[in-house]
């Protein structure tokens, strides 16, 4: 059975609704991570789980046992659901040393003495800070104390970790070092884990399931490459990856594909969502357009218009009549080129 | 805490504060003491003052010097804080700790030293009379008064315009540098314009302190016969030969509601005056702007406001005190004795009140700043209606001076039974101190416990300890720093206080405060000389324990 379960969960600040139905499920495991841009919802899902925002309607259930239940008047506080939580700014107590921080959630349940120094010790150790016991938060680099964050969650061994964008304070070499890691301990340990983040880049990385959240609500879950290749909506093709965006004039549509016209360009596409309006959403990702010099099908002709080195490879912005197309490849030297959009590729929302 | 104790408490500080106030209430409507057996609801009371030209007098009185004390206090403060916090006067370190001063001496001992220094026969006053055949001025009149406190609220706005000008970007101003301001007009057009709404905070706050005045005019007014509100109700217990409680009552009501409004003014000013000011982790280092030639002209200036605010009056204070007379004639040298200090052990009612202000002021302190902090946890992270429900009773006594709070504790102590023991012990006095300083003590303790992020006490929660463990384990600890900070300051505050004690004075209660405004009285200028000099003594002890623990002084 599942892990985790969220079933029809509202939440409201006041008269602002924050939360408007969510259902959710995650299996034994799973790193599962909510996506979405600020005040989306994800990190006020992630605190309602913890219990540190009570929801107005709906259950949540972790491991069997129902800690919300808002029909019924449940509501187990934060202390009793026995989670691991990874604070954004880390949130470790200055007061005391990084043993003392790892050490309180054992110190509350009862361990004591050499077990307690035992799992401690071990622990840190397999975040890599074995030696750094004695030190105050204040004396670690902003990378160590995410470890200790980490550490403090995960040494009493709770059921679900959640780990609020543990990753933001870092430098960018540091956050995609640590995300390997962070994956790679999770699984060691066989835990289930709850990740908030807006990077959809990171999601991807770190995850085995990918909820997307918009206005509070649920846009598309599923597997990293389901989302990315099997976009359910213009927002969620729009999200992930680098797209270029086009708007076209539906001139068929026949099945699984469409006709449309870009700026008097016949193109074929593939019909995405359940749209049946006449004005259309293309959109197609830039790695997904190819540079070519032959005409056919589905081949747009494009003027060049400037480069960007990215290192190893460039982004080539061209001009399709009104509309700039992004385009990836080597050098191109500057003129009239043709661009092709492959049919399957070419999402029409 | 969990849910019903917060509501256990904010219930029980309503009671505390709502009961004082309602007995007040309650008592102006009758037509004698109400504990008197036959008493009836009336309206005579009322009829009674607002029949009464003293009273109307007074009340004029009240607005005449708030309003002149705000026109001087408020443009004297901002340009002190600019000229501290902004620019590069010689020495502007030094004298900033010197500014505070008169925050801190309690107002009455302020007004006894302007009375010996200044006064007809003052020491200053003789001296001058020496060189030029006559005092040029004359202490005991209603534009002295205004002039004096003027001048002795001006820490009050310094506080506020200097801490607002400190948190105020440097960045905002080099922008304007970079487009073509000179300094002034930086100053003028982008400095003034955003500490603005903090200045208008001030301007409210003095005008209600001005509202509230009790020591400066009841030592400089009554000479003259220069009424205030509060002195006419503390000159009230005469009029009738009686002491008449409705008719006391009926001035505390008059006052509770003019003072409540400005005090609802001075919330709502407060959460718009920090709108501009951007508190910032980086410590964006200002350059200070140069005055040029400026720099002795405008030292002058705040050299003869220290003189005159500060100086003369504690220098001839504590001189005073220390000569076995004054008079024409009299020289210094020849004068000079410790004798005051000597009769003063010779009266056990004053040594009482020596240890029982110590004693209030440390162990009572001490008391005050854990009440507030209970409080403070109650509605600690809570969005709920009983935190407003709280505000708005922390709000009230603020709408009270502390003769008036004295007076309604006071009461209350009469009337409940169970507590009527208690009257005429220093537990109704450290009562009647905490609810005067409830709103101060509150703010105090509220700043050191919104210094912990609330993710800190979250972080606690989820690793599976309750609330009460995280106030013990992770909040308690975090503020201990501010709160012994804010004990120093509820301790100088006690130490200070003079008005608050008037009503519950009898033998056991007596405290330096409250002796001083009733020695006064009796005209013991050489015993009340000496025992303000005691009193500033400890100030200078409790100032001299904050500034060795580093903690700013103020808010």
């Amino acid at each position: 059975m599942a892990k985790l379960d969220i079933d029809g969960l509202h939440l409201r600040y006041g008269d602002t609704p924050v939360l408007q139905g969510i259902d959710a499920h995650m299996q034994e495991g799973d790193v599962v991570c909510l996506l979405g841009r600020s005040g989306s919802g994800k990190t006020t899902l992630l605190r309602a789980i913890a219990g540190l925002e009570q929801p107005s309607a709906g259950r949540i259930t972790i491991a069997g046992n129902i800690v919300v239940d808002a029909d019924r008047g449940v509501f187990v506080p934060p202390e009793r659901r026995g989670l691991g939580l990874v604070f954004q700014s880390y949130a470790l107590w200055p007061h005391r040393t990084v043993q003392d921080n790892v050490a309180y959630g054992l110190k509350l349940r009862g361990v004591a003495g050499a077990e307690r120094s035992r799992r401690v010790a071990e622990v840190l150790e397999g975040v890599g800070l074995g030696a750094l016991g004695a030190r105050y938060p204040h004396q670690l680099s902003g990378g160590q104390q995410q470890r200790v964050a980490l550490a403090r969650a995960l040494v009493y061994e709770p059921p679900v970790i959640l780990m609020d964008e543990p990753l933001s304070n870092l430098d960018a070499k540091l956050r995609e070092e640590a995300r390997v890691w962070i994956r790679a301990l999770i699984k060691r340990r066989g835990l289930t884990a709850v990740f908030v983040t807006h990077d959809q880049v990171e999601a991807m990385a770190i995850a085995d399931e990918i909820v997307l959240l918009d206005g509070g609500r649920i846009v598309q879950a599923g597997t990293p490459e389901a989302l990315y290749q099997d976009p359910a909506t213009l927002f969620a093709s729009e999200f992930m990856g680098s797209n270029n965006t086009l708007p076209v004039q539906v001139q068929s549509r026949n099945g699984g594909t469409a006709g449309v016209l870009l700026d008097g360009h016949a193109l074929q596409g593939t019909a995405r969502g359940s749209s049946a309006d006449e004005a259309a959403t293309a959109v197609i990702r830039v790695e997904d357009v190819a540079i070519t010099d032959q005409p056919g099908p589905n081949v747009l002709p494009a003027e060049h218009e400037m480069s960007v080195y990215l290192g190893g490879r460039y982004e080539h912005v061209f001009r399709v009549g009104t509309h700039q197309v992004r385009a990836l490849g080597g050098p191109v030297a500057s003129g009239a080129h043709g661009l092709h959009l492959p049919a399957e590729r070419l999402w029409v929302f | 805490m969990t849910r019903p104790v917060r509501i256990a408490v904010i219930l029980l500080l309503a009671l505390c504060v709502l009961a004082p106030v309602g007995l007040v209430i309650y008592q102006s409507f009758l037509d004698g003491n109400f504990f008197a057996p036959t008493t009836r609801f009336t309206l005579s009371a009322y009829e009674f003052v607002f029949d009464d030209d003293d009273f109307w007098d007074a009340l004029r009185n009240s607005f005449i010097i708030a309003a002149g004390m705000t026109a001087i206090a408020v443009p004297v403060g901002a340009l002190l804080a600019f000229l501290l916090v902004r620019t590069d006067l010689p020495g502007r370190r030094g004298i900033e700790q010197l500014v505070l001063i008169p925050m801190f001496v309690s107002s009455v001992v302020l007004a006894f030293g302007f009375v010996v220094a200044l006064g007809p026969v003052g020491i200053v006053s003789l001296w001058v009379k020496g060189l030029v055949g006559t005092v040029p001025w004359s202490i005991y009149s209603l534009p002295s008064l205004v002039v004096i406190a003027g001048l002795t609220h001006v820490p009050h706005v310094f506080l506020y315009a200097s801490s607002a000008l400190r948190s105020l970007g440097s960045d905002v101003e080099e922008a304007a540098r970079t487009t073509g301001a000179g300094p002034l007009r930086v100053a003028l057009t982008v400095s003034l314009p955003m500490i603005l709404p903090n200045l208008l905070y001030c301007g409210v706050l003095v005008f209600f302190l001005g509202f509230e005045l009790f020591g400066l005019p009841l030592v400089l007014g009554d000479p003259e016969g220069i009424l205030v509100l509060a002195t006419y109700l503390y000159k009230l217990t005469n009029k009738l030969g009686v002491p008449s409680y409705q008719l006391m009552a009926v001035v505390v009501v008059v006052i509770i509601v003019i003072a409540l409004p400005l005090v609802a003014m001075q919330r709502l000013l407060l959460r718009s005056a920090n709108r501009y000011v951007s508190v910032r982790g980086k410590a964006a280092a200002q350059r200070p702007i140069g005055l040029g030639g400026w720099r002795w002209p405008a030292l002058g200036l705040i050299a003869a406001w220290l003189l005159v605010t500060v100086v003369v009056p504690v220098v001839g204070l504590v001189l005073r005190s220390f000569l076995s007379g004054w008079g024409e004639g009299v020289s210094i040298l020849g004068a000079l004795t410790t004798a005051h200090f000597r009769e003063l052990a010779g009266f056990p009612n004053l040594i009482r009140g020596i240890t029982n202000t110590l004693l209030l002021a440390s162990v009572g302190g001490a008391l005050s700043v854990a009440v507030y902090t209970v409080v403070n946890l109650a509605g600690h992270r809570w969005t709920s209606r009983w935190t407003w429900l709280m505000d708005v009773v922390v709000l009230l006594p603020r709408a009270m001076p502390g003769l008036v709070a004295g007076l309604a504790v006071f009461w209350v102590f009469l009337f409940v039974a169970p507590l009527q023991p208690f009257r005429q012990t220093l537990v109704a006095l450290w009562a009647a101190y905490t609810v005067v300083w409830l709103a101060y003590g509150m703010r105090l303790v509220s700043g050191a416990l919104l210094q912990i992020g609330p993710e800190l006490e979250e972080a606690g929660r989820t690793v599976g300890a309750t609330a009460g463990r995280v106030s013990r384990d992770v909040t308690l600890p975090l503020v201990r720093a501010g709160l012994f900070a804010s004990w120093v300051l509820i301790f100088i505050t006690f130490v200070r206080e003079y008005s608050t004690g008037v009503y519950l004075l009898s033998p056991g209660t007596e405290v330096i405060g409250s002796l001083l405004v009733s020695l006064w009285g009796t005209g013991a200028i050489d015993l009340v000389t000496a025992l303000s000099t005691v009193n500033i003594a400890m100030i200078g002890g409790g100032l001299l324990l904050m500034r060795r623990f580093g903690q700013r002084a103020g808010t």
